[in-house]
């Protein structure tokens, strides 16, 4: 028996087997279920496009109101999440690049620990923050506000506990690929008299092209599935403006009473829809103005 | 070489197996105590095995308790031998046929009867005539009063009849020192759905629709408003639980449980009594149930049925360590115990009516109607959303919820028709 023939199999094998048991039947079967009338506990009763057809066009339908209101939740999250978490570490990372900047390690701890911290105890410790009695953004500032029951404060609390944990991971990319940038490309744009801003536009960006689309893409695709962060923070409120899809979702399926769960299925094939598309549509565009 | 790897692999899969398997007399019991709770049950199981019975008790806590049970209902297997469930969760398991009735675990331990328990306990579990649950406890709305600030605005007296009314917290408007408040909004929609029997209202029409947007909703919606436009609520938002425990409010309408949080706080010189009510004559804490059940499985055997009985037997007699975890506890043997008293829930049983005050709705689609209640009611109260596009937003929520369940209950009965006629053809 030719030994190398299987080899390979021992060592992809056990993903195989991970992603087919934990990602693809329950994919696959998440989609079936969409077609479906489901309360988890009785068979699944097949009803076609119905779930489709109520959530999408139906407005009297609960369901429908849920769905574009926690879509346009979910892209309000993404639209201003995502610039924050993809520039912020960005430059972050470049200031830490910098030659004359000492202790770059130690800072790239400071920033890079709070992404450690479960959301659930991140949550309670910004909740704790934005207290309006115990606080310290009440206590030292003065301010009367309830930060989580007002807009725009409730998103602020949101977007700053997301990335206070969020920007670590991408600034370690950033900064790996920075380092790797070749310094002759910065002498030769020196010589040619390019300043800082240049340099960074220049230089830094082009050459770090791959990093950027893959953490653009990937931060994108995590921030459409936003959950614990304004659930925790916020509960949805005030008046729903920041519950997410997942949080209308999670509780179709899994909240109090008989679970829907057909309606909650149809709802994330198409936020994975959306998902898909934009993450396409993302290294499309990057990848062909960077070409 | 190979002779090695052979023995790691049946090693390791003999391993592997044992640890699935586990001892068959062991009797599984899942909870969905989360809380502090979980190590008082904890402690009445480890009392229990202590006591060496035939079928141990392994108890497991689970966060999320019903998705769990769905999961192993799915698969057929690992189903638990017994579970604690909510009062509101028995009508839908029941008729999706997914308990057993207790009456054989009732035949073997006489004592497990009506009369031993709290009857707003016991007839939760009751369907159809048929005894599905055995309770442990009733958990519901209670609400807390700080006795200093009370004594600080003299109005002690507003707990002599034991019910404190709208009219009396009226009293103090224009009166409080800035940063005082009344009474929270915590558990706000327990609090309402309390305020909606004091009113007559239900949840359930007369043809076992659900009921949200009614006129007696708006009564109670009207009471609740008028505290907070006087200003005695506290405001959209706060923490009114934290602003209790921290000395700024009279009053907290939180959950019996709560006891062993305040006892926490140092400072809180604290009691208990009713949700307030319109009037003394009519008061009702809303409650829920934790209750013993059997999910239908067929791995429980006769055997572990008899040890299940055991148990709950035990557990009526000696829950009186469930007391600690801050629930009013069914067995009324517990409760008539002397011991029982020094238990500040313990005034909920004081005497019949207090007793009849403890309201659980067992409407099927309760869970719904509340998790509606949940979501609108504060912003209502607060006045952020207008009265009646709150209560035609949650009527809403419910119709839609319950048409889905509807239709697909009507699409079983469809497929077991078509399965009948299938039988019937071929016949």
């Amino acid at each position: 028996m030719d030994k190398s023939k299987f080899s390979h199999w021992f060592f992809i094998g056990p993903h195989i087997i991970l992603f087919v048991v934990f990602i693809l039947i329950p994919s696959i079967y998440g989609v079936y279920a969409s077609f479906t009338n489901w309360n988890l506990m009785t068979s699944p009763t097949w009803v076609g496009l119905d779930n489709y057809r109520t959530i999408l066009t139906n407005q009297d339908s609960s369901f429908h109101h849920e769905f574009f209101n926690g879509m346009k939740n979910t892209l309000i999250f993404v639209g201003v999440s995502v610039p924050l978490m993809v520039a912020i570490p960005l430059v972050i990372a470049s200031a830490i690049e910098h030659k004359k900047v000492k202790f770059k390690n130690f800072f790239q701890s400071i920033i890079y620990i709070p992404g450690l911290i479960s959301i659930s105890a991140a949550a309670l410790i910004w909740s704790l923050i934005f207290n309006s009695q115990l606080g310290m953004m009440n206590n030292f500032f003065g301010a009367d506000t309830v930060w989580t029951a007002t807009q725009p404060y409730a998103w602020m609390t949101i977007f700053i506990m997301t990335v206070w944990g969020g920007i670590g991971g991408n600034m370690i990319i950033y900064r790996a690929s920075i380092s790797n940038v070749s310094q002759d490309l910065y002498e030769s744009a020196e010589i040619d008299g390019a300043g800082p801003i240049r340099k960074f536009i220049s230089v830094t960006l082009p050459s770090i092209r791959f990093p950027l689309i893959y953490t653009v893409v990937m931060t994108t695709a995590g921030a459409f599935n936003v959950f614990g962060q304004p659930l925790m923070m916020t509960d949805g409120g005030p008046r729903e403006s920041t519950t997410v899809l997942m949080m209308y979702i999670r509780d179709l399926a899994f909240g109090s009473g008989q679970s829907i769960a057909g309606m909650a299925s149809a709802m994330a094939v198409l936020l994975g829809m959306v998902i898909l598309i934009i993450s396409a549509a993302q290294y499309y565009v990057m990848n062909r103005n960077s070409a | 070489m190979k002779k090695r790897l052979a023995f790691l692999i049946v090693a390791v899969t003999t391993l592997l197996l044992t640890g699935c398997g586990g001892n068959e007399n062991v009797i599984e019991f899942w909870t969905p105590l989360t809380g502090e709770d979980g190590a008082y049950m904890d402690q009445l199981v480890e009392d229990y095995n202590d006591t060496d019975p035939e079928h141990p008790v392994n108890h497991v806590i689970t966060s999320d308790l019903y998705t769990q049970i769905y999961t192993v209902l799915q698969s057929g297997s690992g189903i638990p031998d017994l579970t604690l469930i909510h009062a509101d969760r028995v009508p839908s398991f029941v008729n999706n046929d997914l308990l057993v009735p207790m009456d054989d675990i009732i035949s073997q331990q006489p004592e497990l009867n009506e009369d031993n328990y709290l009857p707003e306990a016991w007839t939760a579990g009751i369907i159809d005539d048929v005894q599905y649950t055995i309770p442990l406890d009733i958990h519901g709305s209670a609400m807390y009063y700080n006795i200093d600030l009370l004594e600080q605005y003299d109005v002690m007296d507003w707990l002599d009849d034991d019910v404190v009314t709208f009219d009396e917290m009226l009293e103090l408007e224009g009166q409080l020192e800035e940063g005082h408040y009344v009474v929270n909004d915590a558990l706000l929609g327990w609090v309402a759905l309390a305020q909606l029997q004091n009113v007559g209202g239900d949840i359930e029409g007369a043809d076992g629709e659900p009921t949200v947007d009614t006129d007696e909703m708006r009564e109670v919606i009207r009471y609740l408003r008028e505290i907070n436009k006087a200003g005695l609520m506290t405001p959209y938002g706060e923490d009114g639980y934290l602003m209790f425990q921290s000395g700024n409010v009279l009053f907290s309408t939180d959950g019996t449980w709560s006891r062993l949080a305040h006892e926490q706080v140092e400072s809180l010189n604290f009691g208990v009594t009713n949700t307030y009510s319109h009037s003394a004559e009519v008061f009702h804490n809303r409650s829920s149930a934790h209750l013993f059940s059997m999910l239908r499985s067929e791995e429980r055997t006769p055997e572990k049925e008899e040890g299940i009985g055991e148990f709950l037997e035990y557990i009526r007699e000696h829950s009186i360590e469930w007391a600690e975890a801050g629930q009013i506890v069914a067995s009324r043997e517990v409760v008539e115990d002397p011991e029982y008293d020094q238990f500040m829930q313990s005034f909920y049983t004081q005497d019949e009516r207090h007793e009849d005050s403890l309201y659980i709705y067992t409407y099927e689609h309760y869970p719904y109607v509340a998790e509606a209640i949940d979501n609108y009611i504060a912003d209502i109260v607060h006045g952020e959303m207008d009265v009646d596009e709150g209560l035609h937003e949650m009527q809403r929520f419910v119709n839609d919820r319950v048409a889905e369940g509807d239709a697909e209950l009507e699409d079983a009965a469809d497929a077991v028709e078509d399965f009948d006629d299938d039988v019937d053809t071929n016949e």
